[in-house]
């Protein structure tokens, strides 16, 4: 079990300290970030709606193309530099794989998270402050589920024609419940209703997320064998 | 109990139809494709 | 006789045996005073439901037996379920908004049922689409078998995380589509429905099978 991690971690160390060094995907996708905000601030009218109506929504689809965008970077870069065949080459087992992806994918997104939140917060002038670690939490765990999926599927599609396309159209059934638990739950945050009624969605989306990355991580290796 | 039954059996219709159109739709096409086998 | 010959001719007695069907729901089944002629769509929309998810959870299977046995015929059995599926699941939800409308008022609503109708469709055309976009055979059955996995998993999810939602919020109380204990008569014309159906999905299933199974051999 120890192993297992311990390969998973030095496959994302790997990958974020490629990408640390080059720096354009968390740059573009963060650059996209702002940008999705900012569209989204003109696509309202101040007048007729309330920000508060628009900006669960808003900030969930946000970070739902963000993590879009770097799912689709992680497995390209993989692909580019047929680093995926060096790593199935060694005896690291494929579960390992799958985790040390999901960590790097995870710790990217969540960087991007991190830094468009506030930016968030400013644009749309939306108080979080006093829900900040149940925000937090929720984002993460949907994030979580989100990105588990989504790294199995980018592991395929990347081999298929069109790719690009498949991996949206593939995961669309899949990304909608930690979407919309997140949305819903959220809503509940920005209104300031109490926390318990928002911890049944945040139970789903723990469910979801343990679910889905005990199946990713099954049924990652058939994947990637030859 | 309601004086008038609602009257739309136009959807009764078109739901029956539709569902005709697609099962045989199907169908056809399975026949082409094993014509001959 | 071929397995498509064979499947034709299942399909056939099929075919007539939904003829059947149709003149028992229309002609010789009462209105239902509720909901008007409209119900009668019931008939046919329920049990080509049970198709969708009955086909669906047989992919699933297929899946996990091709996973565990690498055995072709299974791809071909997931492949083949998966298609006639779709073709059922169109006739779901064409017929459902058509219900809907009249009854409910509106052509669509996020209750359990339709939600989970529509996510059914997703993962068919995905899983269709994900067929079509990979050549090489061993590749798209392992692609497909872990897709058709995941996405077995995933609808009996989302129904759980409807029915949780809806005891969250509890909701006014819609017309139901079924009514709690069903006449005779219509019990009859429901289950013989189901039974057409269930017939008409051996059928093609037989056929798109002799189908995958020709193209394996081309």
């Amino acid at each position: 079990m120890s192993d297992l991690l311990r390969h998973a971690w030095n496959i994302a160390r790997k990958d974020l300290v490629i990408e640390l060094r080059s720096r354009t995907a968390f740059v573009s996708t963060l650059v996209f970030t702002v940008l999705v905000l900012i569209v989204f601030n003109f696509g309202r009218d101040p007048t007729a709606t309330a920000v508060l109506d628009l900006a669960p929504g808003i900030l969930c689809v946000t970070f739902t193309f963000a993590a879009m965008l770097a799912l689709n970077r992680a497995f390209q870069l993989e692909l580019e530099n047929q680093a995926l065949e060096g790593l199935l080459l060694t005896p690291i087992s494929r579960r390992s794989i799958y985790l040390g992806k999901l960590f790097a994918n995870l710790a990217f997104v969540g960087l991007v998270e991190a830094v468009g939140l506030p930016l968030f917060v400013v644009f749309f002038n939306v108080p979080v402050g006093h829900v900040l670690p149940a925000l937090a939490g929720l984002i993460a765990l949907s994030t979580i589920g989100f990105v588990a999926v989504g790294t199995l599927f980018s592991a395929m599609v990347i081999r298929t024609r069109f790719a690009e396309l498949m991996l949206p159209v593939l995961q669309l059934p899949f990304s909608i419940p930690p979407l919309v638990l997140a949305v819903l739950a959220t809503a509940k945050l920005f209104t300031g209703r109490p926390l318990d009624e928002s911890l049944g969605y945040l139970k789903l989306l723990a469910a979801y997320d343990i679910v889905f990355i005990g199946l990713s991580t099954l049924l990652f290796p058939a994947t990637v064998e030859e | 109990m309601p004086e008038n039954i609602p009257q739309n059996a136009g959807y009764m219709v078109a739901a029956y139809i539709v569902t005709a159109i697609i099962v045989l739709a199907y169908a056809a096409s399975l026949y082409r494709r094993t014509r001959g086998r | 006789m071929t397995l498509a010959s064979r499947g034709r001719a299942v399909t056939v007695v099929a075919l007539l045996l939904l003829v059947g069907v149709y003149i028992r729901a229309l002609a010789f089944t009462p209105l239902e005073r509720f909901q008007g002629a409209a119900q009668k769509i019931f008939y046919l929309h329920v049990p080509a439901a049970w198709s969708a998810m009955l086909a669906m959870g047989l992919v699933g299977l297929a899946s996990v037996l091709y996973l565990l046995l690498k055995d072709p015929r299974f791809d071909r059995f997931a492949a083949a379920s998966a298609e006639v599926g779709t073709a059922f699941c169109v006739v779901m939800l064409t017929t459902g908004p058509l219900w809907a409308r009249p009854v409910w008022g509106t052509w669509w609503t996020w209750d359990a049922r339709l939600t989970l109708t529509l996510f059914l469709f997703f993962l068919y055309i995905g899983y269709l689409l994900l067929r079509q976009a990979v050549a090489d055979p061993g590749m798209r059955g392992r692609y497909s078998a872990v897709l058709g996995i995941c996405g077995t998993v995933l609808l009996p999810f989302i129904h759980l995380s409807v029915y949780l939602f809806r005891t969250l919020h509890p909701q006014p109380i819609v017309l139901k589509p079924s009514a709690p204990s069903l006449p005779g008569v219509m019990l009859v014309t429901l289950l013989y429905s189901f039974g057409v159906f269930t017939l008409l999905y051996i059928g093609f299933v037989m056929q798109r099978y002799a189908v995958g199974e020709g193209d394996a051999h081309a």
